[in-house]
């Protein structure tokens, strides 16, 4: 161990310190700050159509954001409570999560997503005409809310086995210690076990983030005016299909390649030696 | 006297088809230093994890500080009176030495932030590395890291010390350094079960040693009698393996 900090004192270092990242430390900015100077050029030396497809997509690449962002929390939150309990030893608990981890990874989210904005209202409007209570007869679904109810389950589902993985990864040990101590299994968990998890998993976690970002361009079937759907109203409207999908698939580029950048940012700040 | 601090009586644990443990009856008196030995397989281990509960037993009774562990209520009281150090250490990686000295002084034994970082300043001295507070786990020495893991325990005011093999997954040069941390604790009075190899010390600090194999107490005595003068011959037979070592 001691040979270890030898040999890499910096990596030591840049726990304590937080961890500096900037474009010199982590040359792959220069791949984002290239595609947006693509798109800038294309915009500023070809106004028409380019321009136009920006400024006519402008509000669904902020739909795909808030999709992207609110189902992501979403989401970790039913993940971290999939994977605790797949890992419960409370046998209704853990059938409970195991199903639905088995059923929704089962299932393409395309699917998933119809289903919930067509198939979900009528089944809720006839459960509300069963028990004659309005409010569920009269039910419309909301596009928005519905794709990130759907979104968020669907990616519950595989969070819930990327969390359960991250706690099993933590060494036994670690709760014994805690439990030897006079902590409960809560106080365990909360205090020693998920910090470690966290770290362990924030690789994939960053992965999911942007999977999810680019299967948000799915919602667009059930009416949300997304970052593609916006495309494709674009795409009708003037026929000029080479165009406005190279400038859908490179804004998309951005949005992915930030993403990524963040995500290996927050890894090497949260990193520290084992 | 009183009551012995810790009363185990006829405890059977099995895994699966292994009998760990066949009937283990033992009282540890306040102030005792017992050191146990035996082959490994031979479930003083698991003697060990079960008086704080780590391990669950089928049969028996375990009362420590006059608490019977049956219920969660008299595990969780159970487990702040009674200090556990393990092989392989157990530090919490993800926190310094000082926080790992704080985190159950605070949240078990609801100690204010200013007493759990005294005490713990304190323990640290006491183990001889006080100026290693703000690192982490793993920027110590086996030998460190074992030694914050003793002032851990520490930090809680156990009334007993439970040490599971402490010194095994020591370089040989670390040894001396946790052994001397144990002897001080030893002579100054404090109720210590101690599973170790370490026949040095069980001569030097303990009251009794105790031989374990299969699952039984095959022989206890003082360590004087027990190291010339074994009445057992698998003792003897276990000695003669490990004494010409």
């Amino acid at each position: 161990m001691d040979k270890q900090l030898k040999d890499n004192p910096n990596r030591e270092l840049s726990f304590v310190t937080g961890g500096e990242v900037n474009i010199r430390q982590d040359p792959w900015w220069w791949l984002v700050a290239v595609v947006i100077a693509v798109v800038a050029l294309l915009v500023m030396l070809q106004p028409v159509p380019f321009k136009e497809i920006v400024v006519f997509a402008r509000d669904g690449i902020l739909i795909t954001i808030l999709v992207t962002v609110t189902s992501y929390f979403l989401m970790l939150v039913l993940g971290l409570f999939g994977g605790l309990g797949r890992l419960s030893k409370n046998k209704l608990v853990f059938g409970i999560s195991t199903l639905y981890v088995e059923i929704i990874r089962g299932i393409p989210l395309l699917v998933q997503l119809i289903a919930w904005y067509f198939a979900s209202p009528v089944l809720i409007q006839k459960i509300g005409l069963w028990l004659n209570f309005t409010p569920l007869i009269t039910y419309r679904a909301n596009p928005i809310i519905t794709a990130i109810v759907a979104i968020t389950v669907c990616y519950g589902a595989y969070m819930s086995e990327i969390v359960r993985s991250g706690i099993q990864s933590i060494p036994k040990g670690q709760m014994e210690a805690a439990r030897s101590l006079g902590m409960s299994h809560l106080q365990a968990m909360r205090h020693v076990v998920l910090p470690q998890a966290f770290r362990v998993i924030l690789p994939p976690m960053g992965n999911e983030f942007i999977a999810l970002l680019k299967d948000s361009s799915l919602v667009s079937v059930v009416a949300v005016a997304d970052l593609t759907r916006r495309g494709r109203e674009f795409m009708s409207a003037h026929f000029n299909p080479i165009e406005t999908w190279l400038m859908v698939a490179l804004l998309y580029l951005i949005l992915t390649l930030v993403a990524a950048r963040v995500v290996s940012y927050i890894e090497k700040r949260s990193r520290y030696d084992r | 006297m009183a009551n012995p601090i810790i009363q185990i009586k006829d405890v059977r644990k099995r895994f699966g088809h292994v009998e760990a443990l066949r009937g283990v009856s033992l009282d540890i008196e306040e102030g005792e230093v017992v050191v146990i030995v035996g082959p490994s397989g031979s479930g003083k281990s698991t003697l060990l994890r079960c008086i704080n509960r780590l391990e669950e037993y089928e049969k028996g009774s375990i009362i420590v500080d006059g608490m019977l562990l049956d219920n969660n209520q008299n595990i969780n009281a159970v487990r702040r009176e009674v200090g556990m150090v393990f092989q392989s250490f157990n530090l919490f990686a993800h926190l310094t030495v000082m926080q790992n000295l704080m985190l159950a002084q605070n949240i078990v034994r609801k100690r204010s932030k200013q007493e759990a970082e005294k005490v713990s300043r304190e323990l640290l001295v006491k183990v001889g590395i006080p100026e290693k507070a703000k690192s982490y786990p793993s920027q110590l020495s086996g030998g460190q890291q074992q030694r914050v893991a003793i002032a851990r325990a520490l930090a809680m005011n156990p009334k007993v010390m439970l040490f599971d093999e402490p010194t095994s997954a020591l370089d040989p040069e670390m040894i001396k350094e946790v052994l001397d941390v144990m002897a001080s604790l030893a002579g100054e009075g404090m109720t210590m079960l101690v599973v170790s190899h370490e026949m040095g010390f069980a001569r030097a600090a303990a009251n009794r040693v105790i031989f374990m194999d299969e699952g039984q107490i095959i022989e206890q005595a003082t360590p004087d009698e027990f190291f010339t003068n074994p009445t057992q011959e698998r003792t003897r037979l276990f000695l003669s393996k490990i004494l010409h070592l």
